[in-house]
C-alpha cells in the first residue's frame, strides 16, 4: 500500500567510506594507462607486482607497508619506464626489459627493501622510546630513595605502580 | 629534735656495707639485736655519734606497714617524761647490705612488765602506772597525738617503785600490733593496720585493760582467740567480759569501769586520772543495750543484740544479703528485738539497695555497710570482710599493694564506691561528714586517673608518707623521699639486668605523684594519658628532669638508661639525618648526666614542626614520583602504538626519499 509506504522510516543513505573517490581516480589513472600505455602499464605492473600483492592484503588503516613497498618499487621501476619510453613504447620492448632478471629482481628487491623498512621501523622506534621510558623511571626511583633515605619513607609497591 | 636524711643526702653516700648515718649522728648496731624492746618491731641498740653516753634503739620499719610520720614530726621536737619518744627517722644500710627505714628513739629503761608477770597491788598500780601513763597521755592529747600501743610487753619498768616508761609505737601504723585483748572491740574487729589513728580514749581502754592484766598478774580472757574475745566484749560488755568474777581493789574496779566503757565518750580523759580519787567520783550510766527474746543464729553463733548482728555481719557480709532477702532480718528486729525504730532504719538502708539491680555486688556491699553502721554506728566501716576506720586506709592499702592482692581488690572497690562517705552519712553525729567526703572524693579522683601515677599506689603513697616506693626496680633500696629517688634509679641503672625496663613504672610513677609539689604537678599530668606513642616517655624524663633540678646532681646512668628506652622520642624526627644528630647530642649529653638539656631536645616543638613539615613535602614529592612512574608504565601500550605509527612514517617517507632520489637520478644524470 502507498499510505503504509509513505508513513515508513526513511532510509538513510549509507556514508560514503573516505578515500573511495581517490581510489575511483587512482582506478580511472590505472585503466587510462592500460589503455592508453599498455606496454608501459604492463611493465609496471610486473615491476610493482608484489608491492600491488600486499596493497590487497594490507588492513592496516592507510596501509603503510603496501605504500611504502610500492613506492620503492617505484623507484627501483624509474629506469625502466624511462628506457621502454625511450626505445619505443612497444610490447616487444617491455617484454625485453621483462625478460632482464637484473631488472626484475632489482625492483622486486627494492620493494622488500621498502618491506623490511616498513617492518623494522616500528620496532626501532619502540625501543627508542622504551630505552627512554626507562630511563626516566630510573631517575625517579632514584630521586625517591634518595627520599626514602632522608625521611623513611616506606618504599613504593612495585605491583601497586602496576596496577 | 628530729634530723632526717633527707636534709643530708650525704648521709647515704656510704655505699653498700659501708654504715650510714641516721639523721646524720645515728648509728645502728645490728651486732646488738634488743629483744622486746621494741613493742613487737625489730630493736637494735642505736649510738648518737654526738653523745655517747645516751642510750638509744632503732626500730626497724616493715615495707608494708609505713611509721607513723606526723606522731614522729610532732613528737621529736618534744620532751615527755615517761614515754621512748622518736627522735630522728632515716634510712641505713642492715647488716645484709639492703636498706632498711628506722626510728631512732630513746632505749627502755629496764625490762617490760610482761617479762615477771606478778600481781600488782593496788597503790603500786596507781603510783607507778596508771599516774605516769596518764601524764603521757595527758601530754600527747595536747599535742594532737595518740599512742595505741600499751599493754605490758610494750610498757617499762626501770626497778620496781619506779614510775613506769611507755614504750615506742612510732615504727607501724596505729595499734596495728596489738592484740585484740587491748583494744576496744570497734578497733579490734579491724584489720590490723585499719585501726587508725583513734583517740585518746583508745589509748585510755588500752591502759584499762594493762591495769587489769596487772592486777590480776595474768592476761585476762586468756585461751580465747581474736574473734570470741571481740565476741564476748560485744554481748557482755567489755567490763563484764574482762573482768568476769575476779575479785579487784574496788578502787581499780571503780576505774576500770569507767576506762572499759563502750562508748569512747563514757571514757574519762586521761587529765582526770592523774588524781585517781576524782576518776573514780566520774560516772556515766550507760543504757545497756536491747536483746532479743530469741537468738538469731548466724553461722552457728547466736545473736542477741544489736551490735552483735553488726559484728557477725561484719564478718560474714554475705548473710546480710541472706537475712535481707528472706525478710527474716526485718522480721527478727521487729519481734525478736523489739525495736521498731532500728527496723525502720534498716528498712530505709533496704529500700535504697532496691534501686540498683539485683546481681549488682557492689550495692549489696553498700548495703550491708549501711546496715552494720544502722544496727551499731559506734562500729567501723565494715566493707566486703574488711573493717577498718576511715584514716586507716593508708596502713591497709600498704599491706594490700604489697602483699594481699584480694585486700586491695576490696579497698579498690570500697575507694570506687566512695564507702567512706557513705558510711558517714549513716552517722553523721559521730564524725565530720564533709572531711571524709572530700577526703573520699579525693581518693576515688586518683584512683580514676588511669596509666602512670594513679591508682591505688598514688592513693597509698599519698596516704603513707613515709611508706618506701614499692617499685621492683628500686628492690633491696628503701627510697621513701623524693630526694631519694634519683640517686636510687642511679645506682640502678649501673645494674644492666635491671635497666631492661622503663625507669619509671607505675609504682614510681605514682610515687613521684604523691610526693610532688607544685613544680611537678603539670609535668606528672601526662602520666594520665594514653600509653601509646611517645608522651610517657616524654613524662618521664620531664619529671625526673624537674627532680634533678630541684635536687641537683649528675645522673650520667639514668641518662644512659633513659637514651636506650628513648627509642619513642627520638623516632618523633622523622628526619634521618636530624635523628642521628640528635642521638649523637644526647650521647654527649648524657655523658654530662644533665636531663633538662635531654629534655630540651626532645621538647624542642618549633623544630619538631619544622621536621613534620618536612616530612608532609617529602610524602607529597613522593607521592608524585609514584604517579608519574605509574603513568609511565601505563603508557607502554600507548607507546607501541605511538612507535607504529612513527616507524610506518618513517618507512613512507624512506620510500618517497628513495623515489625522489631515482627521478632525480634519471632527470639529472
Amino acid at each position: 500500500m502507498k499510505a503504509a509506504s509513505g508513513s515508513g522510516p526513511v532510509a538513510a543513505r549509507p556514508a560514503a567510506k573516505p578515500g573511495r573517490s581517490l581510489v575511483w581516480l587512482q582506478g580511472l589513472a590505472c585503466g587510462a594507462l592500460a589503455t592508453l600505455a599498455t606496454p608501459l602499464a604492463v611493465l609496471l605492473g610486473a615491476l610493482l607486482l608484489p608491492g600491488l600483492c600486499v596493497l590487497l592484503i594490507d588492513r592496516m588503516p592507510g596501509k603503510p607497508v603496501a605504500r611504502t613497498m610500492l613506492l620503492c618499487g617505484a623507484a627501483a621501476s624509474v629506469a625502466p619506464a624511462w628506457h621502454l619510453w625511450d626505445h619505443g613504447l612497444t610490447m616487444e620492448n617491455s617484454l625485453d626489459l621483462l625478460s632482464d632478471v637484473l631488472t626484475v629482481g632489482l625492483a622486486w628487491a627494492a620493494t622488500a627493501t621498502g618491506w623490511l623498512i616498513a617492518e623494522v621501523a616500528p620496532i626501532c622506534v619502540y625501543l627508542g622510546l622504551e630505552a627512554a621510558a626507562k630511563r626516566r623511571d630510573g631517575e625517579a626511583r632514584a630521586a625517591r630513595a634518595r627520599l626514602e633515605a632522608e625521611w623513611g619513607i616506606p618504599p613504593a609497591e612495585e605491583a601497586a605502580l602496576d596496577a | 629534735m628530729a634530723e632526717k636524711s633527707a636534709e643530708k643526702p650525704a648521709a647515704r653516700e656510704g655505699g653498700r656495707g659501708a654504715p650510714a648515718l641516721i639523721g646524720g649522728r645515728y648509728q645502728v648496731d645490728f651486732a646488738a639485736p634488743l629483744a622486746g624492746a621494741g613493742g613487737g618491731v625489730m630493736a637494735f641498740v642505736a649510738r648518737d655519734q654526738q653523745n655517747a653516753a645516751s642510750g638509744l634503739m632503732a626500730l626497724q620499719i616493715r615495707p608494708n606497714a609505713p611509721a607513723r610520720v606526723h606522731a614522729i614530726e610532732l613528737l621529736s621536737k618534744s620532751a615527755i617524761p615517761g614515754l621512748l619518744l622518736p627522735l630522728a627517722h632515716g634510712v641505713t644500710f642492715t647488716a645484709e647490705g639492703s636498706e632498711a627505714g628506722f626510728v631512732i628513739c630513746g632505749a627502755p629503761p629496764g625490762p617490760s612488765l610482761a617479762a615477771a608477770p606478778r600481781a600488782w597491788g593496788e597503790r603500786e598500780l596507781l603510783d607507778c602506772v596508771l599516774r605516769p601513763a596518764a601524764m603521757v597521755l595527758d601530754a600527747l592529747a595536747t599535742r594532737g597525738v595518740t599512742h595505741r600501743a600499751i599493754r605490758p610487753d610494750n610498757i617499762f619498768q626501770g626497778s620496781a617503785g619506779e614510775p613506769v616508761t611507755l614504750g615506742a609505737a612510732w615504727a607501724n601504723p596505729p595499734a596495728s600490733l596489738q592484740p585484740a585483748l587491748f583494744e576496744p572491740p570497734y578497733a579490734a574487729m579491724c584489720h590490723q593496720a585499719g585501726r587508725g589513728e583513734g583517740s585518746g580514749a583508745d589509748d585510755i581502754y588500752a591502759l584499762g585493760v594493762t591495769m587489769l592484766t596487772l592486777a590480776l598478774g595474768r592476761p585476762p580472757l586468756a585461751g580465747l582467740d581474736d574473734t570470741a574475745i571481740i565476741r564476748r566484749k560485744l554481748d557482755l560488755g567489755s567490763y563484764a567480759a574482762l573482768v568476769g568474777e575476779a575479785r579487784l581493789p574496788a578502787m581499780i574496779a571503780d576505774l576500770l569501769r569507767g576506762m572499759l566503757a563502750e562508748d569512747p565518750v563514757h571514757r574519762p580523759p586521761p587529765q582526770l586520772y592523774l588524781d585517781p580519787s576524782a576518776a573514780r567520783a566520774r560516772r556515766l550510766a550507760a543504757r545497756p543495750g536491747r536483746r532479743a527474746q530469741r537468738a538469731l543464729k548466724i553461722a552457728d553463733q547466736p545473736i542477741w543484740d544489736a551490735r552483735s548482728l553488726a559484728y557477725a555481719l561484719a564478718r560474714r557480709p554475705e548473710e546480710a544479703v541472706h537475712l535481707v532477702r528472706s525478710h527474716y532480718l526485718d522480721h527478727w528486729l521487729r519481734r525478736s528485738l523489739g525495736d521498731a525504730v532500728l527496723a525502720g532504719r534498716a528498712d530505709d538502708v533496704v529500700r535504697q539497695r532496691s534501686e540498683f539491680p539485683p546481681e549488682d555486688s557492689r550495692a549489696d556491699a553498700m548495703m550491708t555497710m549501711r546496715l552494720i553502721a544502722v544496727l551499731d554506728p559506734l562500729a567501723p566501716l565494715c566493707w566486703r570482710g574488711v573493717s577498718l576506720w576511715p584514716d586507716g586506709l593508708g596502713g591497709v592499702l600498704a599491706e594490700g599493694l604489697q602483699d594481699n592482692s584480694e585486700l586491695a581488690g576490696k579497698i579498690d572497690d570500697l575507694v570506687a564506691a566512695e564507702a567512706t562517705a557513705g558510711w558517714a552519712l549513716m552517722r553523721p553525729e559521730l564524725c565530720d561528714v564533709t572531711a571524709i567526703r572530700q577526703t573520699a572524693q579525693h581518693q576515688r579522683m586518683w584512683q580514676r586517673i588511669r596509666g602512670l601515677g594513679g591508682g591505688l599506689a598514688r592513693i597509698s603513697y599519698a596516704l603513707n608518707p613515709l611508706q618506701p616506693c614499692a617499685s621492683p626496680l628500686l628492690a633491696g633500696r628503701w627510697v621513701a623521699r623524693l630526694a631519694d629517688l634519683l640517686p636510687a634509679l642511679e645506682a640502678v641503672s649501673q645494674q644492666a639486668e635491671r635497666r631492661r625496663g622503663e625507669p619509671v613504672d607505675t609504682h614510681i610513677a605514682a610515687f613521684i605523684a604523691a610526693h610532688q609539689d607544685g613544680r611537678l604537678g603539670g609535668d606528672l599530668g601526662a602520666f594520665a594519658g594514653d600509653a601509646a606513642g611517645a608522651e610517657p616517655q616524654l613524662a618521664s624524663l620531664r619529671a625526673l628532669s624537674r627532680l634533678q633540678a630541684a635536687f641537683p646532681a649528675p645522673l650520667p646512668g639514668l641518662a644512659a638508661w633513659l637514651i636506650e628506652r628513648a627509642e619513642p622520642l627520638i623516632e618523633r624526627w622523622h628526619n634521618r639525618a636530624r635523628r642521628a644528630e640528635t642521638l649523637t647530642q644526647l650521647r654527649h649529653l648524657a655523658q654530662a648526666g644533665q636531663l633538662l638539656p635531654m629534655l630540651a631536645l626532645f621538647d624542642d616543638r618549633q623544630a619538631l614542626a619544622a621536621d613534620a613539615q618536612g616530612l608532609k613535602q617529602a610524602l607529597a614529592a613522593a607521592a608524585k614520583i609514584d604517579a608519574e612512574r605509574a603513568a609511565w608504565r601505563a603508557a607502554s601500550a600507548e607507546r607501541r602504538r605511538r612507535a607504529t605509527r612513527i616507524g610506518h612514517e618513517i618507512a613512507l617517507g624512506s620510500g618517497m626519499m628513495a623515489l625522489a632520489v631515482s627521478v632525480g637520478w634519471l632527470v639529472l644524470g
